[in-house]
């Protein structure tokens, strides 16, 4: 029981910054009809412009609220160079680009910093907490919190601001929006920065869980069971699912595996299962593209791809 | 102030849709735009609008030349229009709806957009309930999405959400078209309302003559692009021409 409530809290940890990156992509795709395979590259470069802040001897809350900022400059970039020119281009050439530039800031950064993994500088406090006889430290305690608190503000800020009514407005009929007087181009735009910026928040917390290394541009193919479970058009859905998906994994891990493992042993001469945990989430999406495509939250026939 | 459009023409390929109109509208004054269809009312409003621009002409509002702004410029500039067709809106509610008519309106600068992040409306919710929503009977409905509702009760959500802006000049296109008489009456009353409280100036394309009649004050009679008459409600029903183009003889 002990363990269950152990893993169930590091799952909520993680799971929690899954969907920081998650509600970036499904804000995206909202807005521009565009599945962003670049998010991971703003968790990426994101958790590299906080390690270069800090190493500058930066306050932690200075240099990642500094690595949001630049986050949020890179995603309006993103939006005017990239994707603005692109407007008349089929959505599918778009994704692609979104594809190649998570390959081109992987080599930029491999370029920068090469492809050892970083020691990441000390964010949140060095201890840990024992409550309830499970023990988590302050890092995964602190990483789960604040990418909580972010999310639910998120979406408070989506539903209950002027902002956020005009981004829901403009995601819901760009013509319509456009027509009643909304600037539709500039909300897209802020989407953009507000998604690379959450984005560039949840490589930092992940960077201060398991080190920086090139591999957190992975993370953004995390996002993709997240939505497809949440349904691609939901935030909330994106918040719940990503919880979901992180105790999924951490159940996986620390229960599935072992007895599995166990199992084999016995009856077999296999010795390992490997990293079982990694395969779960793709083979949900798997699972859920099978038997309820629209996902959780999402409406029926949102969008094929 | 006083709008005063001169000589705008709009052309789409080979076929002039609108051909040096003009026409001034005074504050607090409600005119009727009617004609048959393909008249070009409707693009004229678009053109006023910021939806189409305009080949040649010029609409000036108290100085500002409006021609050539974007709807949301114009709407900072109390320009607000509705629209002959609603559009679908699948995640929005009425009360929604009439808070984005607010917000759009609102001309902020200094730092005033960065609030907008972290307030939040639901103080301004009560007001626009009580001032925008009851008057159009919309308040039962003020919590649910607007796909729902029936095709008059939308007209009426279009028009709170223009209403929601406090606007200055107010350019409804076809407002009661479509509704049943109960609800063209409350929102042509709702119209001379909102002119009577905030003494903006109207435009009103319009095909339902009892409507146009006892709410406009002048009346403006466009045929295939061109103004051909103008004048107080009771004189467009005796001009011979307007009789033979549009109203058609008794």
């Amino acid at each position: 029981m002990t363990l269950a409530l152990q893993l169930a809290v590091a799952g909520l940890a993680t799971g929690s910054v899954y969907a920081l990156i998650a509600i970036g992509v499904v804000l995206i795709f909202k807005c521009s009809g565009v599945v962003n395979f670049a998010q991971g590259a703003y968790a990426m470069v994101g958790a590299y412009v906080s390690y270069v802040l800090l190493r500058t001897g930066l306050p932690a809350i200075v240099a990642v609220l500094g690595s949001m900022a630049v986050l949020a400059v890179f995603g309006t970039l993103t939006e005017r160079l990239v994707l603005r020119p692109m407007l008349k281009a089929p959505l599918v050439a778009v994704m692609m680009v979104t594809l190649g530039l998570l390959i081109v800031s992987r080599a930029a950064c491999l370029i920068v910093w090469g492809p050892d993994q970083i020691a990441f500088p000390k964010v949140f406090p060095e201890g840990a907490i024992s409550a309830a006889g499970i023990f988590i430290t302050y890092n995964y305690v602190a990483a789960g919190v604040l990418a909580l608190v972010l999310s639910l503000g998120f979406l408070a800020f989506y539903q209950f601001t002027p902002i956020g009514l005009q981004q829901r407005c403009a995601a819901d009929n760009t013509r319509a929006a456009l027509a009643i007087g909304i600037h539709v181009s500039n909300q897209v735009s802020l989407a953009w920065a507000m998604s690379a910026a959450l984005a560039g928040l949840a490589g930092t917390l992940l960077a201060t869980l398991n080190g920086l290394s090139l591999d957190l541009a992975g993370i953004g193919m995390i996002a993709f069971p997240v939505i497809v479970v949440g349904g691609l058009s939901s935030l909330a859905g994106a918040l719940i699912a990503g919880l979901l998906l992180g105790m999924l994994q951490s159940f996986t891990d620390g229960l599935l595996t072992p007895a599995l493992e166990e199992f084999l042993r016995e009856h077999t001469s296999i010795y390992s299962v490997g990293a079982l945990q990694q395969v779960v989430p793709y083979a949900l999406l798997v699972l859920m593209l099978l038997f309820r495509p629209q996902g959780l939250f999402g409406r029926r026939g949102t969008e094929r791809v | 102030m006083a709008l005063t459009a001169s000589d705008v023409t709009i052309r789409f390929g080979g076929v002039v849709a609108v051909n040096r109109m003009a026409l001034d509208v005074l504050p607090g004054e409600i005119v009727g735009l009617i004609g048959p269809n393909g008249a070009g009312k409707t693009t004229f409003i678009n053109c006023l609008s910021g939806t189409y621009r305009p080949n040649a002409g010029s609409a000036l509002w108290g100085g500002d030349e409006l021609i050539g702004l974007s709807p949301s410029a114009l709407l900072r500039k109390g320009v607000a229009r509705t629209f002959q067709n609603v559009a679908s809106l699948h995640d929005l509610t009425v009360l929604d709806i009439a808070k984005l008519g607010a917000s759009v309106r609102r001309d902020r600068r200094f730092g005033g957009h960065l609030l907008d992040f972290f307030r939040s409306e639901r103080a301004l919710e009560a007001a626009l309930t009580e001032s925008i929503l009851a008057p159009l009977e919309l308040t039962d409905v003020a919590h649910k999405p607007i796909q729902t509702l029936s095709y008059g009760r939308r007209k009426a959500v279009d028009l709170a959400r223009a209403l929601a802006g406090d606007p200055q000049l107010l350019l409804l296109d076809e407002p009661v078209a479509g509704l049943t008489s109960h609800e063209g009456m409350a929102m042509a009353k709702a119209v001379r309302d909102v002119r009577d409280r905030l003494g903006c100036a109207v435009i009103m394309v319009e095909h339902k003559m009892d409507v146009v009649m006892s709410t406009c004050d002048r009346i403006a009679v466009m045929a295939a692009g061109s103004k051909i008459f103008e004048g107080l409600p009771a004189a467009v029903q005796a001009d011979a021409e307007v009789r033979r183009v549009y109203l058609g003889e008794p």
